[in-house]
């Protein structure tokens, strides 16, 4: 009799799970804004920033150098062209231009007396112009500043010559940098945004189910009329949870595989060379969020079941939501250093692992487990919750 | 066969709220509950065969009795059974031998009517096939054929009623229970629906218990085999509208619907208030 009982739940349970998973694949437009806003956001970020890294490598290759009054200063004319540097004269508007980032170098500003004052040995004083909010012009500085540098390295040299002393007192020690970073560690400065977004695709996908299974349910009417078919409401809180928890499953999976694509569209080599996404973290994103695709629903359900409306809904669910997207800020600042209660907190711990997956370090059994762990306790928790409440909630 | 015995319920609501600073210190809280006696003494026995109609003025307890009737609020006390089925203690046989049509009929718009049907009949226990079929049948009765695939999502009043009506009696149950199905509904979808009542109650339909809650009295006098005047959330008169003219000691229906429903001092109060001006 318990068997039969439980095949015929299971049956009752799957019949619920198609008509919502139905329902919600037929609201075309609401899963269309989730795909276009939160899946295809976090490759258009890539693309864009590897863009942007792109024009400072081509700036670099360019090996152009905006002077001022380059005419005062034949020899270090001669020192840039011998460098292979190709000399152009700036703008005589270049301030303006630098503030609006209408110009995307660092501008060299000589004065008149540049060579005299060089002969004196009075150390005349080069200018190097940028404004420090064009991004653009600040990433060339040090690369003009290390130019001017090698200018001056070189006249110290040939001085030195001259009276006969060895070069190498000038550099009575060597300073050598040895990273520890590992290329996709390094990478993780840039990418370190990804899991955000993929977390906020997940939450944002299952977002719109939750309150529309719950809060819709009641705003239709619907919900009382459901309620008096002869169902356990444990099963039609199963089969209700499972299609939300599967709408926002899918959009983890989309959101995660949609990387590798982005991945060949990046344009700058150094940056694809640092960023390794393959199949391997496309799949370890997945162990990561599936448990907290499955925990979310349940939470945003459990706090829609209690609001009339769906508008009513929205409203409380921001507070869910504003807590998972301010969590793993947490994680983006406090720069690596890492305690171990991180892994407790939901959204917190997802951004954790995440990131380590990025940085190329294995997860350990514990990193895996402990967040699994909570996730299996929200869920359950808040499933208990609206079973709880939904007769309530159908009459009130 | 549907019987009730006794039944009520209580509810406790939150009291006056105060105003000025002492409605924020009560935030959260409410004023002292207030109880609320939804209802008190409710009883009557629907036999198959017959259209029974509750009728009440509004806040009687209709609602509440069919609600509680369909297991969806647990009574204080009394005894509800369906087919000799005791509803609360077993609720999902009690279920499976009703057909409620509640005062919510909300329906899924982006289902088409035909999901929408076929949803509750495989919530029944229904195959895909049986309950599939069974749509058909009743979009036939109740004349909504051309609407069956449409999605319910911009229906009129009388589309919703018809589909959900369809939707509570998919599984073909001996007992049915509608909440004022009436409301909203215009002349020809008031007749339609009164004939598919008749003949659901006939041989030929069935034989089906039907219960029907409304505040409109030629409803009740048009349709019903029974009556059972519930007032202030206790059954105040029952039997059939002869019986019920003749209690009362009137010729009119409303008027011995009044005279029945309302107590003496309830009715003097209304006459000296008169009409709002």
């Amino acid at each position: 009799m318990n068997g039969t009982n439980g095949m015929n739940n299971l049956r009752t349970a799957l019949i619920i799970y198609r008509k919502e998973i139905v329902d919600a694949l037929r609201d075309r437009r609401t899963l269309l804004t989730v795909l276009i806003s939160s899946v295809l956001m976090g490759p258009a970020v890539l693309v864009a920033i590897s863009a942007l890294v792109a024009t400072f490598e081509s700036r670099a290759e360019l090996r152009e150098v905006y002077v001022v009054g380059i005419e005062h200063a034949p020899s270090l004319k001669n020192f840039f062209e011998r460098q292979t540097y190709t000399v152009k004269a700036a703008p005589a508007d270049f301030e303006a231009q630098l503030r609006k980032a209408g110009l995307a170098d660092p501008v060299v500003v000589i004065p008149k007396d540049f060579e005299a004052a060089l002969l004196r040995g009075d150390a005349p004083i080069v200018e190097v112009v940028v404004d420090s909010a064009n991004q653009r012009s600040q990433a060339g500085a040090g690369r003009i500043e290390r130019l001017l540098n090698g200018f001056g390295r070189e006249r110290a040299a040939l001085t030195l010559a001259l009276r006969g002393v060895s070069v190498d007192v000038l550099e009575p020690l060597q300073v050598e940098d040895r990273d520890l970073a590992s290329t996709q560690t390094r990478a993780t400065q840039i990418t370190g945004m990804l899991p955000y977004f993929v977390m906020m695709a997940v939450l944002y996908g299952a977002l719109n189910a939750a309150l529309d299974t719950t809060a819709g349910e009641r705003e239709r009417g619907s919900l009382e009329p459901l309620l008096m078919n002869p169902l356990d409401r444990w099963v039609l809180v199963l089969g209700k949870w499972a299609a939300v928890a599967s709408v926002g499953m899918l959009i983890a999976v989309l959101s995660s595989l949609s990387f590798l694509p982005g991945q060949w569209m990046l344009r700058s080599d150094t940056l694809a060379a640092m960023f390794q996404y393959g199949l391997r973290e496309a799949s370890l994103f997945l162990v990561v969020l599936l448990p907290f695709a499955a925990a979310v629903s349940a939470v945003l359900m459990a706090v829609a079941i209690r609001c009339r409306s769906f508008k009513e809904a929205q409203a409380s669910a921001t507070v869910v939501m504003l807590a998972a997207s301010l969590l793993p800020l947490i994680n983006v600042f406090s720069l690596g250093s890492e305690s171990p209660w991180y892994l407790w907190v939901p959204a917190l711990a997802q951004n954790v692992l995440m990131t380590h997956v990025l940085k190329g370090e294995p997860l350990s059994a514990m990193q895996i487990g402990v967040p699994l762990a909570v996730c299996i306790a929200l869920t359950a928790a808040g499933v208990w919750f609206i079973a709880r409440t939904l007769r309530s909630a159908a009459v009130r | 066969m549907i019987t009730i015995e006794h039944l009520a319920k209580q509810f406790s609501a939150p009291g006056p709220a105060k105003k000025g600073l002492g409605a924020l210190a009560q935030l959260g809280r409410g004023g002292p509950p207030r109880i609320v006696h939804a209802v008190s003494d409710v009883s009557f026995d629907a036999p198959d065969g017959c259209i029974t109609g509750l009728l009440g003025p509004n806040g009687a307890g209709k609602t509440t009795t069919l609600r509680m009737l369909a297991g969806l609020i647990t009574p204080d006390a009394g005894r509800m059974s369906v087919d000799g089925i005791d509803v609360v203690s077993q609720p999902g046989p009690a279920l499976a031998r009703m057909g409620v049509l509640s005062d919510a009929r909300g329906l899924y718009p982006r289902l088409t009517a035909r999901e929408n049907i076929v949803y509750y009949g495989r919530l029944q226990g229904m195959s895909a096939d049986a309950a599939n079929a069974r749509a058909e049948q009743l979009s036939h009765m109740l004349e909504m054929d051309a609407l069956l695939d449409r999605r319910t999502d911009g229906f009129s009043q009388g589309e919703r009623m018809k589909t959900a009506l369809a939707r509570a009696l998919v599984h073909d149950p001996s007992n049915i229970v509608l909440d004022e199905p009436t409301n909203g509904l215009d002349v020809l979808a008031t007749r339609a629906l009164r004939d598919s009542l008749r003949w659901l109650r006939s041989p030929q339909g069935g034989s089906k218990c039907i219960v029907f809650s409304t505040h409109i009295m030629q409803e009740v006098e048009r349709l019903c085999d029974g009556v059972v005047v519930v007032s202030h959330g206790r059954t105040v008169a029952c039997g059939t509208v002869g019986d019920l003219l003749a209690q009362a000691g009137e010729t009119d229906f409303e008027e011995a619907f009044v005279r029945l429903a309302f107590s003496a001092d309830e009715r003097a109060h209304h006459e000296v208030a008169g009409p709002p001006a």
